[in-house]
């Protein structure tokens, strides 16, 4: 009984957690800069832009009720397997300890700086490491073909609404938990070591004053078919939700561009970026001929473990002694990769 | 507006018998949640006895501990061991004693019981904290005889009392309540139920054995009608009200004071993460009353196995209060550390007294936690290599070892850092293996602090 309790409190959570995506202020903030978009840029009346913003055929497409199921069900598997997986906590003590085997680094060496840099700094910190980590971790997904078994679950949306965020497989987000552990230890660890004491952060509404901004500029279009664009200097620093889209186009020209999650630096810096165009006409999914078959359950939590669990067997040896990996073109995890 | 004075004065008296009734009825709730007194059950008893509860020996012992305690700054060996070892003559009660606004009713040994010692319950075995072997009482005799001349030996950093008093607490009190009178003697045919703990004695074998292993807890018989804090407060002599159960006007060590473990349990409780001393006192209770309820027959297996389920609270509960003492001089040891790298040489006396006694705190605790009924292994081992046998120096140097003439051999095993880092594994030790929560003076708290604002780390969302 208990165990239903939870599930519900967890899903419920994601709605009124303002440290969570699709906080419900979130949520509705977006929608008003959707509707700003729309009948400014677009020159969209307003009943026009509330109609293309609640489209039915998008919310209610095959994609986006897969989408629905997946939150669901990853909720539950998230919540069996959460209290078992390493935490920030024991990677920062790890760390900690560490830093002090190192003799010449010393505990406390900024401990003098002002109560306020310290915490603009972490604040700062957390917020950039945390981004960088998931550009590299989505980078890898698309370029490490037994993670692109697993990723490819996300990419075979055929529309996008704020839910796809959650169609994610359950490995996936062992990775996902596991970079973000690794983030965040890095920087609680590397802060309270070095500036002792007085390490803080700047909150509002209880989330890092950075990711409240992230999400409260619309961080939600990034899954959604409102394709609004930046000025193209700021899309330089920047992600915009055209961008992202970009990303999850089957376009030849739109693969393995825009990695980021909130900051565009990474991807400009690696190469990686793509400036936005107009989406209306973009087609999304993994084009395949049968991207519509891709919504199935099985296809969503079965089929990629035995397509990662193919490639890394077929390759077990190339992966071990560094060598060059056999491509098979005929395996489906070479959709999106260079060739 | 008579109508209305009717009703004040009716509401009022309403409220006023309230108030009496449930005064009346607190004093019929006390016999429900305090230790004893309980009937004779034992059959074919023809005496004179009417309460069956009996651990004036254990409150001797832990006043013996106490006076120990108090004197183990005075140089006097001879004065040390006659409380250790027990002496002929009916010494004072040196601690704890009489202040002013809290009276306490014994004055001599004898006036609580006689003849008894803390040397013949101290654990026998061989203590692997300290070096060359010695066993349990042959630690303490060694303490004493160094407390002689050098209570607080700067030179080496031993803080003599708090060694002596730490370890007595473990290797009396924790190790006879959990390793003899809660183990060995709670077997079925070990103090059987319906036979006499000792011939003429009007308690069964079951019903002495649990009160003993309650005397050593160390919680008054009332304990469960105080707060955390008003326990706290009777240890400490700062609260008549809460410690005089029976309103005499004096405290009845037999009785009506907190000692030792049941003392640091209360200090921990207070802070409201923990209810170690509610839970170890409430299950002494329990236990006690299902053992009456056997009305003086043998313990059926099931009783039994629901008395060993009590027996598993109090043990796994007193070892983790054990372990939070370890825990929070392990973070003061820490601050001690940093403290003393800045320190100006007019404050360093002053502060590396409070080091050496953090340290002895330390020591102690940890050397009590490996004396309960299980070996705790591994975690012992590390424990002893990381607290080592003396605190470390400003040299860098600390006890290595000793010879054979009794003397401290010293040398640099490891830095000032490393000795840092240890105090900070040690905290860490303390949550993985025994799972603590109160967690006082936490050094690796501000970690904890910031990952939970920062929220979880789990996540199964594509950004």
């Amino acid at each position: 009984m208990e165990i239903f309790f939870d599930i519900f409190q967890n899903l419920v959570d994601q709605f009124t957690n303002p440290k969570k995506r699709v906080f419900i202020l979130y949520l509705f903030i977006s929608i008003l800069i959707a509707a700003g978009w729309l009948i400014l840029h677009k020159k969209k009346s307003l009943k026009e832009s509330i109609k293309f913003i609640f489209n039915p055929k998008v919310f209610f497409s095959k994609s986006a009720t897969s989408d629905y199921k997946v939150f669901f069900i990853n909720q539950v598997i998230m919540l069996l397997i959460s209290p078992h997986l390493l935490t920030q906590i024991t990677i920062a003590t790890a760390l900690y300890f560490f830093f002090f085997e190192i003799s010449f680094l010393d505990m406390g060496l900024f401990a003098t700086t002002p109560k306020y840099v310290i915490i603009s700094l972490f604040t700062l910190t957390h917020f950039i490491v945390d981004d960088f980590s998931k550009y590299i971790v989505h980078r890898w997904m698309h370029r490490w073909p037994f993670l692109w078994a697993l990723h490819k679950v996300h990419h075979s949306a055929t529309n996008l609404t704020p839910m796809t965020v959650f169609r994610t497989h359950p490995l996936e987000g062992l990775v996902f938990t596991l970079r973000s552990a690794f983030a965040q230890g890095l920087t609680i660890s590397t802060f309270v070591y070095f500036f002792a004491g007085g390490v803080d952060l700047y909150t509002v509404l209880g989330a890092n004053l950075f990711v409240f901004l992230f999400n409260v500029f619309g961080s939600n279009l990034r899954h959604s078919h409102i394709g609004i664009r930046y000025w193209r200097w700021l899309e330089y620093i920047l992600i915009s939700p055209a961008q992202h889209h970009l990303h999850h186009s089957v376009a030849k020209e739109h693969y393995n561009k825009n990695y980021g999650a909130a900051l565009a630096i990474w991807d400009w810096v690696f190469g990686s970026l793509h400036h936005s165009e107009d989406t209306e006409t973009l087609t999304l999914g993994l084009g395949t001929n049968d991207d519509q078959k891709k919504h199935s359950l099985k296809e969503l939590y079965l089929i990629p473990f035995v397509e990662s669990f193919k490639f890394l067997k077929r390759n077990f040896k190339s992966i071990f002694l560094f060598k060059k990996i056999k491509k098979n073109k005929s395996e489906i995890y070479y959709e999106k990769f260079p060739q | 507006m008579k109508k209305s004075n009717l009703k004040t004065k009716l509401l009022a008296s309403i409220t006023c018998l309230s108030f009496g009734f449930t005064g009346l009825a607190n004093a019929g709730a006390h016999s429900e949640d305090v230790y004893g007194p309980f009937p004779v059950t034992l059959k074919g008893y023809s005496g004179d006895c009417t309460n069956t509860v009996s651990y004036s020996g254990q409150i001797a012992r832990h006043v013996q501990h106490d006076s120990l305690k108090y004197l183990s700054t005075k140089g006097d060996y001879d004065e040390m061991n006659a409380y250790y070892s027990g002496s002929d003559k009916n010494k004072q009660i040196w601690a704890p004693a009489s202040k002013e606004g809290f009276p306490i009713k014994q004055i001599l040994l004898n006036d609580i019981s006689s003849g008894k010692n803390l040397s013949g319950k101290t654990y026998k075995g061989t203590i692997t904290a300290w070096p060359n072997n010695m066993t349990g009482p042959e630690v303490i005799d060694f303490w004493m005889s160094k407390a002689e001349s050098n209570p607080k030996d700067v030179s080496v950093g031993l803080n003599y009392q708090q060694l002596i008093s730490k370890f007595i607490m473990g290797a009396v009190f924790y190790n006879q309540a959990v390793d003899n009178y809660l183990d060995e003697k709670m077997e079925a045919d070990t103090k059987p139920n319906d036979k006499p703990y000792k011939d003429g004695a009007c308690y069964t074998g079951k019903e002495h054995s649990w009160d003993e292993a309650f005397g050593y807890w160390g919680a008054a018989a009332h304990s469960l009608l105080l707060s955390a804090e008003q326990n706290y407060n009777v240890a400490k002599k700062k609260d008549l009200a809460s410690a005089d159960f029976n309103s005499d006007g004096v405290v009845d060590l037999k009785s009506e004071y907190v000692f030792a473990h049941a003392y640091y349990a209360s200090s921990f409780d207070k802070g409201g993460k923990t209810s170690y001393l509610e839970d170890i006192t409430r299950a002494f209770l329990n236990g006690r009353k299902l053992i009456t309820s056997a009305n003086g027959e043998k313990l059926t297996d099931a009783k039994r196995s629901e008395l060993m389920g009590y027996v598993s609270i109090i043990s796994d509960n007193w070892e983790k209060v054990i372990a939070e003492s370890v825990f929070k001089y392990a973070g003061s040891t820490y601050k001690s550390l940093v403290a003393l790298e800045d320190v100006t040489n007019a404050d360093l006396p002053k502060e590396f007294d409070k080091y050496m006694k953090y340290w002895g705190e330390l020591k102690g605790f940890s050397m009590a936690l490996q004396v309960g009924k299980d070996n705790i292994g591994e975690t012992g081992t590390k424990l002893n290599r990381m607290v080592g046998f003396g605190p470390m120096l400003l040299d860098e140097t600390q006890i290595v070892g000793i010879d054979v003439n009794g003397n401290y051999v010293m040398d640099k095993i490891y830095s000032m850092n490393d000795a840092k880092l240890h105090m900070l594994k040690i905290q860490k030790l303390m949550i993985d293996q025994f799972g603590i929560e109160a967690r006082a003076n936490d050094m690796l708290s501000d970690m904890a602090d910031l990952a939970s604002k920062i929220g979880t780390s789990e996540s199964a969302e594509n950004d």
